[in-house]
């Protein structure tokens, strides 16, 4: 068995199971006597029930609802707050809030059934979009002003007085819609009870989320529930916290009728009844000087969180702490709001709130760069953070920050002064530029305070067991954990056993989220193998190690103030487009970035992350339009939601520089939304160029550009 | 009865078919299985009966004929179109671009003419080359115009005795040539707008102009009295005539989503092609 070294190239150890389509999904999976199920779900946005006339239902098919939990236990699915419900019971907060859930043995009965349910309402007068919950015109549906959850970060002086002694303030809002994940397998799970104990199988990033989130319902504690994750088809965040929505009917039902039961969701309910991106609208008032130079900017972002809070809060935080992007202001003012609106709640997606700010602040400053006659890229350069500047939370950049050098890179290679310089605005040709970070793992002291990630590593013989609750959804981590512990203990990869999370055989090493698990429990890997190491020659043998936050970087989550992050991930990305005026259909000829992600730990997996978020932000930008402004999401398929093909964005040129984590595992830091945070502005900066309009609105389909033309 | 499936073996029991319980014709199936799911692990059910189609081997494949028109079987599919260089090129590239290769290895021509989405992307060519449609049933065979057989969106002429069996392309000569299809993106598309146009020329006199334009309203949209005002002019009159050409062909189309961004695209790649030709160039297709 030859030695596995952190240099070498791997071949993902789940590609070849995938590929052949060998490997087992929640929805292959087939246990004795297994029931279906359907969620009977609300049909609008807002109102009282009146009536649930439940359909007669055959021998051995069920309906449960908010009547059937017991009295011990509350109808609430804990996720961050408790206020997401498990059912809807007396009233209505969205279309496709959960009602009920459907169950027996022969889906073509079940899907007869849901067809014949009848259910009466008295609607209300919903609040959907940000400007709805903004004006309250409806009655509020969060406190007195539909504001759910709120903060404020500043630095420098009072805002206020620097605008006023600006030669000029310069106001732009600028919007983001919803995005759908489009994880290639939908949400799904299975619950059954094994050795008289409840199981939830399911497609899920958290195993210990699901279990914390859905116990509360029968009274329960979370080590009552074991969870096991099936092979995970994709995510981005939409099974984070999503599969507790589904894990709840379940275990409810499970407890009443004491069969396997399963609920898959097909694509159609995956599109209109699952949580998205957050929409934003994020408002700027930036004063400047004579010359265009930035005196301080003072942004007010408003986040559409939908009906329930589920993350949004920390989604919201993140937002904020990443609006004024990689650069150092003198002064800022961010507040956040998150909006309460009757869709459907959002929730994470990769970038976890802050792609919208970053967006938003890359074309702010292209069109004031643009207004004062400077190129982008030279007017945006000024203003990069560097190591010791203050962030917007009072705390410091603790590392290097090579954005020049990632910056010569990428437009050395584009050779964007040139392109930048000789295409015309207008002239049907363009090259944008953005630059973008994004923050590593929990935010301040969170590993610490709240996550307390563990993980163990048992020594059987020559076999090495890694046990922790991380997750392979996709994205590579089950080759890159095993990669990193055999590289430490200096054994070949094949001698490293790292299997899908079973909650009760695993300690809790925290959520497979928050761009965390090569950087937070990759760690703690390598420094469970470094102490394996001294025990090689014991037959048996067991290390347990557990997160320890690096001194001397304060955090207090009750004023969010200090070291938000202690390692960023940094990008830069050139895109560049041509326009068909004809038809407003835009062709990227290439796209080249540049990450700082401090060390790549796997060459191949790293080319899929960057590629893969690349693509994912680009078709952000450019055509996943998913509209919402009655309560209804209007696109329902994959046909009229459209993600990108490969032949959309074809040429993508990729480029890293070195820069050791000192706390990550052989200086690894966070990639995994990094790679998604930025070239969505690059694109319309492009694409703004190419045909001389401006842009504060995405995504941009040909239609939308059409109103942006003269 | 409903939701009966036969599988009928040859033309004549399949017209049977159709007389008889009025069978839904399903071929590539890429339209009816959608619209007819129920969701994962079930079947679609319908709520007619359906034959499959797909064992009637005498209605796939494409002949040339010695008029010079091209007779295309009811069940060839859009990759053979796409393939067969006797096709003309207005109907191969739309046949090209349809879809994924997925669908268009089983998606037939037949199907896409029945099923008379606005977005489908044959018709608009083949209504450019007034292509007609053989109908047959177990009595009686008549061919009619594809533009009288699409009578609007998701309607057709067809009768439910009668089945599609063939689409008959005439050999329509042309100077100049053009097709766009914009798609939701660039491959595995769904059409969002499409438009053909083409000229003929003989002794410097224009004998010959269409254009078409497909996803603009309920069904594709050609206007012949428009089309006429150029016939018996030459290259330099275009530029005259060009103006209230665009005009009419605009009141032509009807489209009700994006409504602006198809009308002004509709104009610019009319006006773009009629320019084009204006300079009397390199004959072929306009890129």
């Amino acid at each position: 068995m030859s030695v596995t070294h952190i240099d070498d190239k791997i071949k993902r150890v789940d590609a070849v199971e995938k590929a052949r389509g060998e490997a087992i999904y929640l929805a292959d999976l087939k246990f004795d006597s297994m029931l279906y199920s359907r969620l009977i779900r609300s049909t609008i946005a807002r109102g009282r029930i009146d009536r649930i006339k439940v359909p007669s239902l055959p021998d051995g098919y069920y309906f449960i609802s908010a009547k059937d939990i017991p009295e011990n236990g509350k109808n609430a699915l804990k996720m961050i707050a408790d206020d997401w419900r498990c059912f809807a019971d007396g009233d209505v907060k969205y279309v496709g809030e959960t009602i009920g859930i459907l169950v027996g043995s022969d889906r073509g009965v079940l899907d007869k059934l849901y067809k014949e349910f009848e259910i009466t309402y008295t609607e209300e007068t919903p609040v959907v979009t940000i400007d709805d919950a903004i004006k309250n015109e409806a009655a509020p549906l969060c406190k007195e002003n539909n504001i759910m959850c709120s903060l404020v970060s500043d630095k420098g002086e009072d805002i206020n007085e620097v605008l006023s002694k600006a030669a000029e303030v310069i106001e732009e809002t600028i919007e983001t819609g919803f995005q759908e994940h489009v994880h290639l397998e939908t949400n799904g799970a299975i619950a059954t009870i094994e050795d008289g104990r409840y199981v939830i199988y399911a497609s899920a990033q958290c195993p210990f989320y699901i279990r914390k989130s859905i116990c509360g319902l029968l009274g329960l504690n979370p080590e009552d529930i074991v969870v096991k994750q099936t092979v995970t088809g994709g995510a981005f965040g939409g099974k984070e916290h999503f599969p507790d929505v589904l894990a709840g009917p379940l275990l409810l039902a499970e407890s009443i009728i004491k069969k396997p039961i399963q609920l898959s969701f097909d694509r159609e309910e995956d599109m209109l009844y699952s949580v998205k991106r957050h929409p934003s609208k994020i408002m700027f008032r930036t004063g400047v000087d004579r010359d265009g130079n930035i005196l301080g900017s003072d942004i007010k972002v408003y986040y559409n969180c939908g009906a329930y809070l589920s993350s949004s809060y920390v989604v919201l935080q993140r937002g904020v702490f990443h609006a004024n992007g990689v650069y150092n202001f003198p002064s800022t003012r961010i507040e956040g709001y998150g909006m309460a609106t009757n869709t459907f709640p959002s929730c994470a997606f990769r970038g976890f709130g802050a792609p919208q700010t970053i967006f938003a602040i890359e074309t702010h400053l292209d069109h004031i760069a643009r207004k004062f006659g400077y190129d982008p890229a030279i007017y945006k350069k000024k203003y990069f953070l560097k190591k010791g500047d203050e962030t917007v939370t009072e705390g410091h950049i603790i590392e290097d920050v090579k954005l020049p050098e990632m910056m010569e890179q990428i437009t050395s290679a584009s050779d964007y002064y040139r392109k930048s310089a000789e295409y015309g605005y207008g002239s049907g040709r363009g090259i944008g530029i953005s630059f973008y970070n994004h923050g590593g793992a929990f935010t301040g002291n969170g590993e610490q305070a709240i996550i307390k990630g563990r993980l163990k590593l048992v020594k059987d013989g020559d076999k090495f067991t890694v046990l922790c609750g991380q997750t392979e959804m996709g994205q590579g981590f089950r080759t890159a954990l095993r990669k990193i512990v055999a590289s430490t203990l200096e054994v070949g990869m094949d001698e490293v056993v790292f299997d899908a999370p079973n909650t009760d055989l695993v300690p809790d090493s925290g959520p497979t989220a928050a761009s965390r698990s090569t950087m937070i429990v990759g760690n703690l890997g390598y420094r469970a193998a470094l102490l394996m190491k001294e025990k090689m020659n014991e037959e048996h043998a067991e290390v347990e190690v557990q997160y320890e936050h690096p001194e001397g970087h304060p955090w207090d989550q009750s004023t969010f103030k200090g070291d938000a992050y202690l390692g960023y991930g940094w990008g830069a990305a050139c895109v560049e487009v041509e326009v068909d005026k004809l038809t407003n259909e835009v062709t990227v000829k290439g796209v080249w970035t540049s990450h700082d992600i401090g060390k790549p730990i796997d060459e191949l997996i790293v080319h899929g992350q960057v590629n893969g978020g690349v693509m994912q932000s680009l078709g952000y930008a450019a055509m996943e339009k998913m509209e919402n402004t009655t309560g209804h999401f209007k696109q329902s398929s994959m046909s009229d939601y459209v993600i990108p093909t490969s032949m959309d964005f074809p040429k993508q040129e990729y480029f890293f520089v070195d820069n050791p984590y000192p706390w990550g595992p052989f200086g690894a830091k966070g990639m995994g939304e990094l790679v998604f945070n930025g070239t969505d502005a690059a694109y319309v900066d492009a694409v703004e160029r190419a045909l001389g309009i401006t842009c504060t609105k995405i995504p941009i389909p040909v239609e939308d550009i059409e109103g942006l033309r003269r | 009865m409903v939701n009966e499936t036969y599988i009928p073996s040859t033309l004549e029991e399949a017209l049977k078919l159709r007389a008889e319980v009025h069978a839904m014709p399903l071929a590539g199936g890429s339209d009816l299985m959608v619209q007819y799911r129920r969701g994962t692990g079930v079947v679609p059910e319908f709520p007619f009966p359906v034959m499959i189609m797909s064992s009637l081997n005498e209605l796939k494949g494409i002949k040339k004929e010695e008029d010079g028109s091209v007779l295309i079987g009811a069940l060839t599919t859009s990759a053979e179109i796409a393939s067969c260089e006797d096709v003309p090129f207005f109907v191969r590239k739309a046949a090209s671009l349809m879809g994924a290769i997925s669908l268009r290895n089983s998606a037939t021509i037949g199907g896409n003419l029945g099923n008379a989405s606005p977005k489908g992307d044959l018709p608009q060519p083949l209504i450019l080359l007034d292509a007609t449609v053989v109908l047959q049933s177990i009595n009686s065979t008549r061919e009619i115009l594809v533009d009288e057989f699409i009578k609007g969106s998701k309607k057709t002429a067809l009768a439910d005795d009668e089945i599609i069996t063939a689409i008959r392309i005439p050999n329509v000569k042309y100077t100049y040539g053009y097709y766009r299809k914009i798609g939701t993106r660039k491959a595995n598309a769904i059409s969002k707008l499409s438009l053909s146009a083409l000229i003929y020329v003989e002794d410097g006199i224009i004998k010959d102009f269409r254009v078409s334009s497909g996803a603009a309203g309920p069904k594709v949209a050609r206007n012949k009295a428009n089309e006429a005002k150029l016939i018996g002019k030459k290259l330099e009159d275009i530029p005259a005539l060009k103006e209230d050409i665009l005009n009419t062909h605009d009141q032509t189309i009807s489209p009700r989503a994006m409504a602006t961004w198809r009308r002004n695209s509709t104009r610019r790649m009319l006006d773009y092609f009629l320019s084009e030709v204006a300079k009397g160039g390199d004959e072929g297709i306009i890129q």
